[in-house]
């Protein structure tokens, strides 16, 4: 028998502590989530295939390739810009998205292809205060008139890089975001959220309990 | 300091790298075209002018969605009077990268 198994774990496991922290009663200034078993594939245009590259997305995604500095939302994915004709395939449910072989099927000489499925961590914020705990954070202008639902954008959060988006307002109509880091920085971005959401008090849900 | 980047708007300057002069232009010679082409090569690749004003000059937006780009800053001021896309950044334009 051996004495342990290859288990995939989040890079959040540790990290991760359910419940109320920080400051107050009552509804939490700030909501942050995780959520583990994500499906993820960069796509990167070829040199001029750009219109193929979309024209494939339609087809496999339900939806075109988002616009600059936007988010769209396919049928079985979505699809966030991640640069000049490249974006992040993203799912939650993996089980239902493309697979990745389905995916370079579609994508066969015009588009290069990389699964960050285990690459990426997921980190999900949102609430009446996370504007203000992400002040502190990003040099990212998150005003509605500037980033609203929808948008996206590559930026450095403490000098880590991050795809970052604004989904759909909460069930308290507060802004909610998600964000992708890199694995290996998930931990220390998560307690610096953590930390800076502590004044307004903030309720970290259980890893994969996210909405 | 902020700096438009043509793709993701303005971003704090951290967020980008500056590389160098990005008005040298390869010169259109063989690398072993004698005694004047290594002048040109010479000049090509170490000579650049001092200047008080504006300069083109490249810059690498690593922390955001990784184009190179190139701006025109003035040395004096820090202002920025452009700032576009380097020749072959994205896929949609057929060019290769780097100056013709």
């Amino acid at each position: 028998m051996p004495d342990f198994l290859w288990n995939s774990q989040s890079p959040l496991e540790k990290a991760v502590i359910a419940g109320r922290h920080g400051a107050g009663k009552g509804t939490p200034g700030v909501s942050l989530s995780h959520v583990g078993d994500i499906a993820l594939v960069q796509v990167m245009a070829r040199r001029g295939r750009n219109a193929d590259v979309a024209k494939a997305a339609k087809k496999l995604f339900g939806t075109e390739t988002p616009a600059m500095l936007k988010v769209a939302n396919g049928k079985s994915a979505t699809l966030i810009w991640s640069g000049p004709d490249q974006f992040l395939a993203f799912s939650q449910q993996p089980r239902s998205a493309p697979s990745l072989e389905q995916m370079e099927e579609a994508f066969a000489g015009t588009a290069s292809l990389s699964n960050q499925s285990d690459g990426r961590c997921l980190i999900r914020i949102s609430g009446p205060s996370a504007n203000d705990a992400l002040a502190k954070l990003t040099s990212l202008d998150l005003h509605d008139s500037v980033f609203p639902v929808g948008a996206a954008a590559t930026t450095s959060i403490d000098h880590t890089a991050v795809n970052f988006w604004r989904e759909a307002d909460d069930a308290g109509a507060n802004p909610a975001y998600a964000m992708l880091v890199f694995t290996s920085f998930a931990d220390t971005l998560w307690h610096l959220i953590v930390d800076s959401s502590l004044e307004y008090g903030v309720e970290v849900a259980a890893i994969g309990a996210g909405h | 300091m902020r700096i438009a980047c043509p793709f993701c708007g303005a971003r704090d300057s951290g967020e980008f790298t500056y590389l160098g002069d990005a008005s040298p232009k390869r010169p259109a010679a063989p690398l072993d075209g004698g005694a004047a082409v290594e002048e040109q090569f010479y000049d090509y690749v170490y000579l650049r002018d001092n200047v008080a004003g504006f300069t083109r000059e490249y810059w690498y937006h690593g922390g955001g969605c990784r184009s190179w780009l190139i701006a025109e800053r003035s040395t004096t001021t820090h202002e920025f009077k452009s700032v576009a896309a380097a020749p072959g950044a994205g896929a949609a334009k057929t060019a290769q990268a780097g100056e013709r």
